[in-house]
């Protein structure tokens, strides 16, 4: 009895998968200029023996771990003093939400003007393409202890920097997870967006290149290496993360 | 420290219009004395325990303690809420130390503070579970032990044991009762469990609903530890139900469980034939 839930649970994935594995392997059969799983997997295994490509990959990777550690930071304290000190969210309360507004490859120009085709511009688009939905999510967190608790807590004797920080900050954390994945997606969009745009060496840069080549195996296994990192990232630290987070706060 | 409220008005905002909560409230809890307020569900006795916190003020009248206004909350009158409301983010040492760290203790002593009442509560073992891995029963003990960790002058509990099922209750009655026999602590205790009242409190104010009013006190005179099937608490039981009136519905199914012994309540064993029963 107690097996059964566990297999459901993974069957349906792998039928998904193998349904399209076969509709993938039917069309290239059909349309031999597609290249059929098999080719496409076989490039990703060369590419991984290239030195190049190890390094674009590298560097994408090292984009991404600075890119969002700012993320985190900026959008944390950003959110905070937001939520915190009503003069700030009057002048930029708004533009915060302006700046959430604009998708991350729309700051690819505005970066190549101010860094040039640099790593730096391609990390500055991360920040800005994912640090305003991490500001806007703990602002909304903090303005929303549950009444139960701030009530609690005055009890208790809490109040001013205290009640902030051991009340207020606490009770936001199942809405800044919220953010830092989302923020993860949307960095992850906003450095190959940087990438393809800038000179810089990663992969999105690949993406282009073997573009320009009409390498469409390549393409395709690039694209589906973005895929696959994005969606394990997503599983493996933010979907677990955030469940851990409802749990223990009672939400789940 | 004494409680005293002077005919306390509370009117809230509602639709426009102002709803009256509480007309006109006068009570006092002596120093030390356990007093249980009673009344159906709506009746604005959260209203009284969140005045006397200082969670809220009143609309008018005068709230005293130890002599002095309530101008807020204060650590020295701490709170059980009905859901405990413990920080789901702190285990259940950290949220008893909490009110400690927030007073400035230093980490040694509010830990030594923080353990010694876990241990009067009995969950000395828990100290690193988290709420959402307690029972409802044990969020209480953990909110008791919190509150009282502050060694506040007055505790001040609503309603906590109203959606714990009748064994837990009962259980953790006697307990709070040993507390506040070790520890003497003025009580002001809200319930709408009229048996819970009468088998807890010094006395008993009967409060009536829309607006809260005060309809009685009780005192109830039966010395501790007191027996559910003991006559004269039958006999309080009874008068306050009849005090509540057409109210007595509306009391009894919130309480369910309790209904079966209604028909007790209406026919007190004489008080005589009781002590011979029970000493």
């Amino acid at each position: 009895m107690r097996e059964r839930p566990r297999i459901s649970r993974w069957l349906k994935p792998v039928q998904a998968l193998a349904l399209l594995y076969l509709l993938w392997e039917a069309t290239a059969f059909a349309f031999p200029a597609w290249p059929s799983p098999r080719t496409v997997f076989g490039a990703l295994m060369d590419d991984f023996r290239q030195p190049v490509f190890r390094a674009a990959l590298a560097g994408s990777a090292w984009r991404m771990l600075v890119g969002y550690t700012l993320v985190i930071l900026v959008g944390i304290s950003g959110g905070l003093l937001l939520g915190r000190v009503p003069l700030i969210d009057q002048i930029i309360g708004s533009f915060a939400v302006a700046i959430h507004a604009i998708p991350g490859a729309a700051w690819v120009p505005l970066s190549i003007i101010w860094f040039g085709m640099t790593e730096r511009a391609v990390i500055f688009t991360i920040l800005l393409g994912a640090s305003g939905i991490v500001m806007v999510s703990t602002d909304t967190g903090i303005r929303e202890v549950p009444p139960l608790v701030a009530r609690a807590a005055r009890t208790l004797g809490a109040r001013g920097t205290k009640y902030f920080w051991f009340v207020v900050v606490p009770s936001a954390i199942p809405k800044i997870v919220d953010g830092l994945r989302l923020a993860w997606a949307f960095g992850w969009r906003a450095l190959m967006a940087g990438e393809l745009l800038t000179s810089v060496s990663g992969l999105g840069q690949l993406l282009s290149q073997v573009a320009k080549a009409g390498q469409l195996d390549q393409l395709l296994a690039i694209m589906l290496l973005i895929a696959s990192i994005g969606i394990a990232v997503d599983g493996l630290v933010f979907k677990r993360l955030e469940h851990a987070v409802r749990v223990r706060w009672g939400l789940a | 420290m004494r409680v005293e409220l002077r005919h306390i008005f509370k009117s809230f905002p509602h639709n426009g219009s102002s709803l009256e909560v509480l007309h006109d409230i006068n009570l006092t809890v002596a120093e030390g004395e356990f007093v249980c307020l009673v009344g159906p569900s709506g009746c604005g006795k959260s209203t009284i325990i969140h005045l006397v916190a200082g969670l809220e003020r009143p609309t008018s009248g005068d709230i005293l303690v130890g002599g002095r206004p309530v101008t807020g909350p204060d650590p020295s009158r701490t709170v059980v809420f009905q859901d405990a409301a413990l920080f789901p983010w702190l285990n259940v040492l950290g949220n008893v130390e909490f009110g400690l760290r927030m007073a400035g203790l230093p980490p040694v002593r509010r830990r030594a503070r923080a353990l010694e009442y876990l241990k009067l509560v009995h969950l000395s073992r828990f100290t690193t579970a988290y709420p959402h891995q307690l029972s409802g029963g044990m969020k209480q003990r953990a909110a008791i032990a919190r509150a009282l960790a502050l060694q506040p002058e007055i505790l001040l509990l609503d309603e906590p044991f109203a959606a714990l099922d009748a064994q837990t209750r009962a259980v953790l009655q006697n307990e709070l009762m040993e507390i506040w026999e070790l520890a003497r602590p003025t009580i002001l205790f809200v319930t709408h469990n009229v048996r819970e009242a009468t088998g807890l409190a010094d006395r008993v104010y009967v409060i009536s609903s829309r607006p809260g009013q005060i309809r009685d006190v009780q005192a109830i005179h039966v010395p501790r530890p007191r027996h559910a099937e003991d006559a004269a608490l039958l006999a309080h039981q009874h008068k306050i139900l009849e005090l509540l009136g057409e109210e007595v519905e509306k009391v009894l199914q919130d309480e369910l469980g309790e209904r079966v012994h209604f028909p007790e309540a209406q026919h007190p064993v004489p008080p005589e034939q009781s002590r011979g029963m029970h000493s």
